[in-house]
């Protein structure tokens, strides 16, 4: 008995002593960890903002690449042997300079007509000429079916259909500055700029794990994860799906491996909610790009699109609630979302799906009307930040539309007035431009944000801190109207600039692209969309240093917010579907015309 | 479509915009970065409005006089250097605008373009740390010496330019900072740096000036007797001497500090001749050395006239000195008339030997100089006593700047050793101290015969 006694005591001081071991070990880890994760954040903070800048410069080559771009669709040919080429989906005729087939008759109209691309097959438009078309001898009422080898006559002027060079000679074009860059973006494989992605992505989540070591969240590690894999996944079904470019949904996911940095530094606890958005938000791409891909659906689309905005207005106004001192969120009981990110998309839509082809509908007023209502509404949701960007996208859709500058120059003008009239009317909105470029006079009121984003933007050097390391995020609205400067203090200037100009890149793409588009439906919706982003952008990231006043709208992929992420895909989905470079093979042309037989194969929503 | 590309340049337009802001924001970020992070909300360098994050001073001798420990900063670990030296390191509030944690706190705070506020513990790096000129041993020994009383003691190298000795009191221990509410009295302009940021009525020490003037414009200055009967009636104001000193030279007038005599020679001077000396030697201008700048002194003579003019020449009516700003003329008559720019950053590189080099100023002519070392050496030999600066080789000035209002004189005592081992330039003033030589020289003169030791080695 006294011998068990013995020993259990003897086991006891054994177990004693190995835990005291033990502990010593844990301490001791501890402190490696320590030193580890100093360590690692002096080597990895150079790392970011050159693997960024990589990444930049790898996704945008590829896009300025012309790729598969064939020279001459066609040609239109007079009878003394002239030949005009055929060079975009939709080409205008007419005498005008700007016209893409210009004929220079004097019974020409300016804006004769419109030779379409469609569904496997060209397609005349009457621009209400004044001389009138006929083909093949047939005078046309609308529009009529054009052949190879068709003639067309123009108010009594003939041309005859040609085919295309079957060598698809490539356009010898200029050698601007801008093809030569786009030149060295021909063999760049998209699979590794998808790696290199990633391993930014990993290395951040590192970053981010050391940072928090005290307070270990698994969220961090499980959401940035689970991004990797979603981006894997949609790389390679798009890739299945014979899918051409996808360095624009590179830099979106790009994007948003920054955004759940943001919100693994401020709030962990949402990171699950944030990553579901950018779930829904890819699914959203995915699915609205399969549906505005053809054209017929789209222009029906645009009447549910617009009852639905301004449906979702009115009901924002009468239920919505007070966040921030802007009525602009619904909540629903177990989620709650900002209504007017979804009409930006509606109201883009809408605005462009009135005019189907080049030239035809001048008529503004439906759409000067739907934008009207729309910024009423979110003057009175006191949400003057979107309300400024509804406007500007108008301004860009209209003239984009129209052309006309004279409508738009008085359009404006109105706006200022009512704008000068708002201020006098409501002194509330006077008073939050009060700190506007002296925010240091107001550094502790309402100058607060900005003051704080500029002392931990400038604290952040260069380089950054390392994630996880900042005190901005801790400031009211930093992982949402101050994300800028999260980004400058955590991640670095250099990093921080490079993701603002990405925004700017995917603006100058989508310009470059709208020449190429199928129908300027696209050329619209694209264009509007880069305008949302970068407005968006430059009032968030300007107005969170002082540079434009300080209105609270969220960073486009960036900021923490589900609403704005889902938005955002969905806008991105517009400038995709605007991505056209290449004429369509036969297969994408048996598509189309099985869909004119309302068939539907399934079609590539997904690509 | 040539037309929709067309249109869509609008959208570039904005772009534009946005990269524009950008660049316009970078340009901000790189000049005034540095100035942004030192707001006292920054969490990376403040806590509470404290400075906690900041690099190491020390004094010429590598004592330390503050770093951050543990993110808590820290002083010197004796109270009564911690005290002495207060005013020239600044308090953990920064209410001391001229003390070195607020003036170099861009340095202290380590920030640069490329790593912002980043810092890797293990490799710190010393390029936030700073080192300043003064002695803190001997800013003690002036601590001590002014016993309490208010005022300011300053020492500082007339060859090199270098400041050893700064004390202003009142002062206060920074490590445990006193509510200075509780005691107005006591604590008046505590966070003021009485060398740097106060002018006072210099009294008798402004005689210096007018001496200078005199022996460059009365040639004969030297040979002629002046009269003093006690007092002189100028248009009915009197101006007055403690006592008659009767038929006295212009060497004894100094030493003995008459008015009379130089309330004469004042008003053959005429004031636009005094104004022009004092401006000369700098009274009325602020000096600026390693980002401070001193509180400038004040002489209106030129619309003076009669009585106001001769009180003016024996430094009385408007005039104010700043005492930092007298012990740069001291120097300069230490060093035959050239002015070397004080600093008080301790850096012996290459670039700051040429920047002492370049820095030097003549203000007056070596002669002049010469003269006025004589007569300050005679001042101490026939009236201060040399036994109390034995060995010293003083040449000094007292003064008593009378402040009215019932309140003691204010005591000056301002000169320089005439020394090549030595060659230190001194003032001390004690406000309401009484008179200039009994009350401020026995402070200098402990503070000299500490600072003569430290130099040589001790004895």
């Amino acid at each position: 008995m006294e011998n068990a006694i013995e020993s259990v005591k003897q086991l006891i001081g054994e177990l004693g002593l190995w835990l005291d071991k033990l502990n010593g070990l844990i301490s001791d880890s501890m402190a490696l960890l320590e030193k580890t994760r100093a360590v690692y954040t002096l080597i990895i903070r150079w790392v970011f903002p050159l693997l960024a800048c990589y990444i930049f410069v790898r996704c945008a080559l590829p896009l300025l690449h012309e790729g598969k771009r064939s020279g001459a669709w066609g040609y239109l040919g007079l009878e003394n042997g002239v030949k005009y080429p055929l060079m975009h989906w939709e080409n205008s005729i007419g005498r005008g300079n700007l016209s893409d087939v210009r004929i220079d008759f004097p019974e020409i109209s300016r804006s004769h007509a419109v030779l379409s691309y469609r569904r496997g097959g060209w397609r005349i438009f009457d621009l209400n000429s004044k001389g009138g078309i006929e083909v093949n001898g047939g005078k046309i009422d609308h529009s009529a079916k054009i052949k190879d080898g068709d003639t067309i006559s123009l108010a009594g002027i003939a041309l005859t259909k040609l085919p295309s060079d079957i060598d698809f000679s490539a356009d010898p074009g200029k050698k601007t500055f801008l093809s030569k860059l786009a030149y060295l973006g021909r063999h760049i494989s998209s699979g590794i700029t998808l790696f290199l992605i990633i391993l930014f992505q990993i290395l951040g989540m590192l970053q981010l794990c050391f940072a928090m070591s005290a307070d270990f969240n698994i969220a961090v590690p499980v959401s940035i994860l689970s991004l990797l894999i979603l981006e894997c996944l949609y790389f390679i079904l798009t890739r299945r799906r014979g899918g051409k470019y996808t360095e624009l949904e590179l830099f979106a996911f790009f994007l948003c491996g920054f955004s759940l940095f943001v919100v693994s530094s401020g709030a962990p606890n949402q990171l699950y909610k944030q990553l579901t958005a950018v779930v829904v938000g890819v699914t959203a791409f995915s699915v609205l790009k399969g549906l505005i891909g053809n054209l017929n659906r789209a222009r029906k689309l645009k009447y549910v699109l617009a009852v639905c905005g301004l449906g979702l207005l009115a009901f924002n106004l009468l239920f919505g609630e007070y966040r921030f001192g802007a009525k602009n969120w619904i909540s629903l009981g177990f989620m709650s979302f900002q209504p007017s990110e979804f009409v930006k998309v509606s109201f883009v839509l809408a605005g462009a799906a009135s005019l189907d082809r080049l030239l035809t509908t001048k008529n503004l007023t439906k759409f000067i009307l739907l934008s009207g209502a729309c910024l009423c509404a979110l003057i009175l949701m006191r949400d003057l930040g979107t309300a400024l960007i509804f406007f500007v996208t108008f301004l860009v859709i209209a003239f984009m539309r129209s052309g006309d500058i004279k409508t738009i120059a008085i359009i404006s003008g109105g706006a200022l007035l009512g704008a000068v009239a708002a201020i006098f009317i409501m002194p509330y909105i006077a008073a939050r431009f009060e700190a506007w470029g002296h925010v240091w006079a107001y550094a502790d009121t309402s100058g607060y944000q900005q003051t704080r984003t500029m002392i931990y933007a400038a604290s952040g050097g260069l380089l950054g801190l390392g994630g996880g390391n900042g005190y901005l995020i801790n400031i009211a609205a930093a992982d949402t109207d101050l994300v800028f400067g999260v980004l400058c203090e955590e991640w670095g200037l250099l990093t921080a600039i490079t993701v603002t100009l990405i925004i700017a890149f995917l603006a100058l793409f989508t310009v470059l692209i709208t020449a190429k588009c199928r129908s300027s439906f696209y050329a619209i919706i694209a264009c509007g969309a880069a305008t949302v982003f970068l407005f968006q952008t430059a009032l968030n990231v300007l107005g969170s240093v002082d540079l434009l006043p300080l209105t609270g709208v969220t960073y486009p992929f960036v900021s923490n917010g589900g609403s704005s992420m889902i938005s955002s895909w969905c806008l991105l989905a517009f400038i995709k579907s605007a991505d056209e470079r290449r004429r369509p093979d036969i297969e994408d042309i048996i598509c189309e015309e099985l869909d004119n037989l309302n068939y539907d194969p399934g079609e590539d929503w997904m690509m | 479509m040539k037309l929709m590309y067309k249109r869509a340049v609008s959208v570039l337009v904005l772009a534009a915009l946005l990269v524009f802001g950008l660049f316009v924001f970078t340009i901000r970020y790189i000049s005034s970065g540095e100035n942004w992070v030192q707001y006292p909300v920054n969490q990376h360098l403040y806590k509470n409005g404290e400075l906690i994050n900041a690099g190491e001073i020390t004094d010429r001798n590598g004592e330390i006089l503050a770093r951050t420990v543990d993110e808590e900063r820290k002083f010197n670990d004796d109270r009564l250097i911690r005290t002495a030296v207060m005013h020239a390191i600044g308090d953990i509030n920064g209410n001391v605008s001229t003390g070195a944690q607020v003036i170099y706190r861009k340095k202290l705070s380590g920030w640069d373009l490329l790593n912002g506020v980043y810092r890797f513990d293990v490799l710190r790096t010393t390029g936030m740390d700073i080192a300043l000129t003064l002695d803190a041993e001997l800013c003690a020994v002036a601590y001590q010496a002014m016993n309490g009383r208010k005022g300011t003691v300053g020492v500082m190298n007339y060859k090199t330019g270098e400041v050893l000795c700064m004390v202003s009191l009142p002062s206060f221990d920074p490590s445990d900072p006193p509510d200075v509410n509780l005691d107005l009295g006591s604590y008046e302009g505590v966070y003021l740096n009485r060398l740097l940021s106060v002018s006072y009525t210099p009294g008798s020490v402004f005689k210096l000036v007018t001496a200078a003037a005199a022996i460059e414009k009365l040639s004969d200055i030297d040979s002629r007797i002046f009269s003093c009967d006690g007092f002189m009636e100028i248009s009915g104001v009197r101006v007055t001497c403690p006592s008659k000193h009767g038929d006295i030279t212009f060497e004894e007038a100094l030493a003995d500090s008459c008015n009379v005599t130089f309330a004469q020679i004042t008003l053959e001077l005429s004031g636009t001749i005094l104004q022009d000396y004092a401006e000369r030697a700098g009274i009325t201008a602020s000096v600026g050395f390693d980002g401070i700048r001193t509180k400038a002194g004040n002489v209106d003579c030129i619309n003076a006239e009669g009585a106001d003019l001769a009180w003016a020449g024996i430094g009385q009516y408007t005039d104010m000195v700043n005492p930092f700003q007298f012990l740069t003329y001291m120097g300069a008559i230490a060093n035959g008339g050239v002015l070397v720019s004080p600093h008080i950053l301790s850096d012996n590189g290459l670039l700051s030997r040429i920047a002492v080099a370049i820095s030097k100023n003549r203000i007056m002519p070596g002669s002049t100089a010469e003269h006025l070392t004589y007569l300050m050496r005679n001042n101490v030999v026939s009236n201060y006593g040399e036994q109390s600066y034995g060995g010293l080789e003083l040449c000094a000035k007292s003064g008593t700047g009378e402040v009215g209002g019932g309140r003691a004189p204010n005591a000056w005592f301002a000169g320089f050793l005439n020394r090549e081992d030595c060659p230190l330039a001194f003032v001390v003033v004690i406000e309401n101290g009484g008179s200039g030589s009994a009350a401020a020289g026995p402070v200098a003169a402990k503070v000299l015969q500490a600072a003569v030791n430290r130099l040589t080695g001790g004895q």
